[in-house]
């Protein structure tokens, strides 16, 4: 995850915040500008801001973000456990407490210089491309690269695997910009991992270019510099004739897949007069000593005139207001309809420049700024905190307007003879004999059947039934997946082994998977009783406090109950107390006073039963596979014995997960699968196909930036109220 | 047994893929279709369209519960069932009896039955008297087409069919007394109903196979490399290994 203050390391080293507070009048950023002297917590700087958009994808990358590059060398255990952190780091302490090998911020930081643009290596998540095909694909890719990286690592031993996350993010980056910087990339020692292959066989059209994320310091003129964690930059160059000006670019091209890219830039400048900014995009071939916009190749927005220039000088036209220090301009690359347009403190400006040479995929254009005077400054919003301009807005309509589109198609082209109705009543019934719906099947045969016989004109021609067969395999598979969903494994291994005995012989991970379930299925009993009996722990406790502490700290109180120590209950058990405190002295009133302690002894002894079972099992499990090699295998054995060292794993998000009941139906469908397979049927219905195959033809619709960057089939999936497993 | 390999070559991109498969085929392959997924799709789709039967059962074998009941399903089947069967007196008195006050709220879902109805009265009427027919469009159409060009042309084009005799009727006319007008009149119902208690229109399903018509469409014309043909797989012929299906 980026940090989502960006001031906040400066105020270590490089103080310089007082000033700007000054000079930004009720900015959306005023909250990032006046770090109270623990708001550099995570915590707080999150919640702080309404709406705050930033997250991290997986908790993987959060660390990253954090890890000091730098000082990673060498580093071996004995130098972690945050011995470097400062005292206001409590920021950390969430990282820290999981992952006690990651350390707090890199004292020995300045502030200034290359170092700056490697310091983060997290996922950047802007909020307009949340849910987005492009977003999804970027970040599998990141978390494939994390994971390999971290299994590399874990072979290496446990002074890198620390460091994991960090590297693995790093070599990402710097294995796509490879070919692309000119030269000295400063990443970090991290860079001596880029040696070998990159760990995923994807294809080669699979991968996707990542997002501008900071300013490239190995791309500017030697009259600007980057500062903090690289959003911000400055002319430090002296006052120079009117053609000069020092420009610089961001470290990644905009990426057309994402159909709309969109930055701003704050300009921190002191004074407004004299303060000559360009903000706007160029490919690679712009002189650097040149303001954007003049050069070829070059498109920008100028402050000091409220022109806007294609380039070369011979493109510009008047655009819009002038602006400078305290203002914010956003710059808003439209793909799809191939427009660009212009932001100023939020509002947006109308069209400033009209097909541009995007169509040119083989070209790179990068976010890029020039600045001109001495104290020219600014930074920059790459996403990485709310932009003051309403850019989900815009990209929502631009998403309503495909979803229009697509909704006047006429899809009596996908199985002709059927119109729309007729294929989708087909793929619907197809589906449920696939897969052994054999109820439903039935009845939504006859359910039709009264239908076409209701719309039938012409009652000499008789409409035929639907001949929804007595399939045994279908109910055999219905049986067994039922058992399954149940949780009840061991019934379903018998069902199996009884109607298909060779499926499970000949599907080896099928299984494996079978058998690990009913373990997990061990766990996730022990653990909703643990649950329930914590439950009602909170709540005596909750009662018995509150009579000698009225008012008193609720999360003290948590703290002091058994197994209440994990980071992750805090706000859930604070929830709870919510409830708990108002119902429960009325409970107290009506209950003997020692009933809770008597129903929770009770319980307990069946849950260390239980416990006994589940390790017994588990010897069982590991002593079965003992000889299979293969890491897939030893590496899910590990992390689900790995539950049991939790008191209760439900409510760990890191491994909850591994519980869900939707577990059960991934192994219920594997199975169904591989018993379809054995019986050389087709493993996939046609509405499945249809699903994929659209998956993949909107990946390729998606290269252009065009209409198929705004849909997804999953946005179709999420249209629909979730249902709940049972 | 060697779980490893079998493993990798579940997940692995290349060893499914057979030299003879188009790159389309396997990347489609890999794809993951989450059966939670197409099991909210199928139950969604059977609670919107109106098939209680189904969608009970279907909450049972799949172990799935709706976040709400919705009270309209087995309303909103026989108000469609009506539809189907020409039954449009009953039909629009189900509707004020499900959702007083909804056809004051769309004059154009009010006029589409009550065109409907006519046509059913003409329907009936065939060879008969056409007085009740007439007089039903006097009553209730005409005072709604004085104040509507849309409705008026509409209301003149239904009356056409009484004077033209129905094997010389153009296929305009001839749509008119065809099935899918009914089916159609009663999806309009439906998609109203539900757009009046659920806020959604439509099952997901639509958008979904319209998406994948649209984008196929779109791909060709861009002049992406796809095979001739993308099979969904209904055809149900000998590799599926399923029971052909006896459709009208």
């Amino acid at each position: 995850m980026t940090n989502p203050n960006p001031f906040q390391r400066r105020n270590i080293s490089y103080n310089s915040a007082p000033h700007r507070s000054r000079l930004v009048p009720s900015s959306g950023f005023s909250h990032l500008l006046n770090p109270s002297p623990d708001s550099g917590s995570h915590g707080n700087g999150a919640s702080s801001h309404p709406g705050a958009s930033f997250s991290s994808l997986d908790a993987g990358s959060a660390h990253s973000g954090n890890a000091p590059q730098g000082l990673d060398e060498g580093r071996g255990p004995q130098q972690t456990s945050g011995v470097n952190l400062p005292s206001f780091s409590r920021a950390f302490d969430m990282f820290t407490s999981k992952e006690p090998l990651l350390a707090g911020p890199n004292m020995t930081y300045n502030g200034f210089g290359p170092t700056a643009a490697a310091n983060k290596t997290g996922f950047l998540a802007p909020s307009y491309l949340r849910g987005s095909g492009y977003l999804e694909k970027l970040a599998e890719q990141h978390k494939a690269k994390l994971m390999a990286d971290r299994e590399m690592n874990m072979s290496k031993g446990p002074a890198v695997s620390a460091f994991a996350g960090s590297t693995g993010s790093v070599e990402n980056r710097a294995v796509t910009l490879h070919n692309k910087l000119p030269s000295g990339i400063h990443r970090g020692v991290s860079l001596n991992l880029i040696e070998r292959p990159p760990a995923s066989a994807e294809l080669e059209e699979d991968i996707v270019s990542p997002l501008p994320t900071r300013w490239n310091s190995d791309d500017k003129d030697h009259n600007v510099e980057v500062f903090g964690d690289g959003y911000e930059v400055k002319y430090t160059g002296a006052k120079g004739s009117d053609h000069e000006a020092g420009a610089i670019r961001a470290d990644n091209p905009m990426p057309s897949q994402c159909g709309i890219y969109y930055f701003e830039v704050m300009v921190l400048s002191k004074k407004r007069e004299d303060t000559v900014i360009a903000i706007g995009f160029e490919t690679r071939k712009a002189s650097l000593s040149r303001f954007p916009g003049w050069e070829g190749e070059s498109w920008a927005y100028h402050g000091n005139d409220g022109k806007i220039f294609a380039s070369g000088n011979n493109g510009s036209r008047p655009y819009g207001p002038i602006y400078s220090a305290g203002d914010t301009v956003g710059c808003l690359v439209n793909f799809r309809t191939n427009q660009v347009l212009f932001t100023r403190n939020g509002d947006e400006l109308g069209m400033a420049f009209k097909d541009p040479i995007f169509k040119d995929i083989t070209k790179s254009f990068y976010p890029a700024i020039g600045l001109k005077r001495p104290g020219d400054h600014v930074w920059a919003n790459f996403g990485q905190v709310p932009f003051q301009f309403d850019i989900d807005g815009y990209m929502k309509k631009q998403q309503k307007l495909v979803e229009d589109k697509i909704r006047s198609t006429d899809a009596s082209s996908l199985a002709p003879p059927l119109n729309d109705t007729e294929l989708i009543q087909q793929l619907v019934l197809q589906f449920l004999q696939h897969d052994g719906y054999v109820g439903t099947a039935r009845a939504f045969a006859e359910e039709i059947h009264r239908e076409k016989q209701a719309l039938n004109m012409d009652a000499d021609v008789p409409v035929e039934g639907v001949n929804i067969k007595d399939d045994e395999d279908a109910n055999n598979r219905q049986q067994i997946r039922r058992a399954i969903l149940e949780g009840d494994i061991d019934r379903a291994l018998t069902y199996t082994n009884q109607f298909y005995p060779k499926v499970l012989k000949e599907n080896g991970q099928v299984y494996f998977r079978l058998r690990c379930r009913k373990f997990i299925e061990m766990i996730r009993r022990e653990a909703e009783i643990n649950s329930s009996l914590q439950e009602a722990g909170v709540k005596a406790k909750t009662i018995s406090q509150a009579q000698y502490r009225p008012g008193s700290d609720t999360q003290r109180t948590y703290d002091q109950h058994p197994g209440g120590g994990e980071d992750e209950l805090m706000t859930e058990g604070e929830e709870e107390m919510m409830d708990t405190e108002e119902d429960g002295t009325e409970e107290h009133s009506t209950r003997p006073g020692n009933y809770e302690d008597e129903t929770m002894g009770m319980i307990a002894d069946g849950v260390s039963d239980l416990c006994q079972d589940a390790l017994q099992y588990g010897q069982e499990l590991r002593d079965e596979f003992k000889d299979d090699s293969s890491p897939e295998v030893s590496k899910h054995l590990n992390e689900i014995f790995a539950l049991m060292a939790y008191s209760n794993p439900l409510e760990v998000k890191e491994v909850a997960h591994l519980l869900d009941r939707k577990g059960r139906v991934a192994v219920a469908e594997e199975l169904n699968s591989a018993i379809l397979t054995s019986l050389g049927k087709s493993s996939r219905a046609a509405l499945e196909n249809l699903f994929a195959q659209t998956t993949v033809l909107l990946e390729d619709l998606r290269k252009d930036g065009g209409d198929g960057a705004f849909v997804t089939t999953q946005s179709v999936i999420d249209e629909i109220p979730k249902a709940q497993i049972n | 047994m060697d779980i490893h390999r079998r493993i990798q070559s579940q997940t692995s991109s290349t060893s499914t893929a057979t030299p003879s498969k188009h790159a389309f085929e396997t990347r489609v392959a890999e794809v993951k279709s989450p059966k939670s997924d197409i099991n909210a799709l199928i139950l969604d789709y059977l609670l919107m369209e109106g098939y209680p039967k189904a969608a009970e059962k279907f909450q049972k074998e799949a172990n799935l519960k709706p976040k709400q009941e919705d009270p309209t399903i087995k309303a909103r089947q026989e108000i469609q069932h009506a539809i189907h069967v020409g039954d449009i007196q009953k039909a629009i008195s189900d509707l004020n009896e499900l959702d007083p006050g909804i056809l004051d709220s769309d004059p154009h879902l009010h006029f589409s039955l009550l065109r409907l109805q006519l046509i059913e009265l003409i329907r009936n009427a065939r060879g008969y008297d056409p007085t009740a027919a007439i007089n039903f469009a006097q009553e209730k159409l005409a005072p709604r087409a004085a104040s509507n060009e849309q409705f008026l042309k509409e209301l003149e084009k239904t009356m056409a069919l009484l004077i033209f005799p129905p094997e010389k009727l153009q296929p305009d006319l001839a749509a008119l007394l065809h099935s899918d007008l009914r089916r159609n009149t009663a999806a309009q119902v439906n998609e109203v109903v539900l757009q009046r208690h659920t806020e959604r229109r439509e099952a997901a399903i639509r958008q979904l196979v319209r998406m994948r018509a649209w984008a196929e469409a779109s791909c060709r014309s861009k002049k992406r490399n796809l095979p001739d043909r993308i099979e969904l797989g209904l055809n149900t012929g000998d590799d599926s290994g399923h029971e052909p299906m006896v459709m009208s």
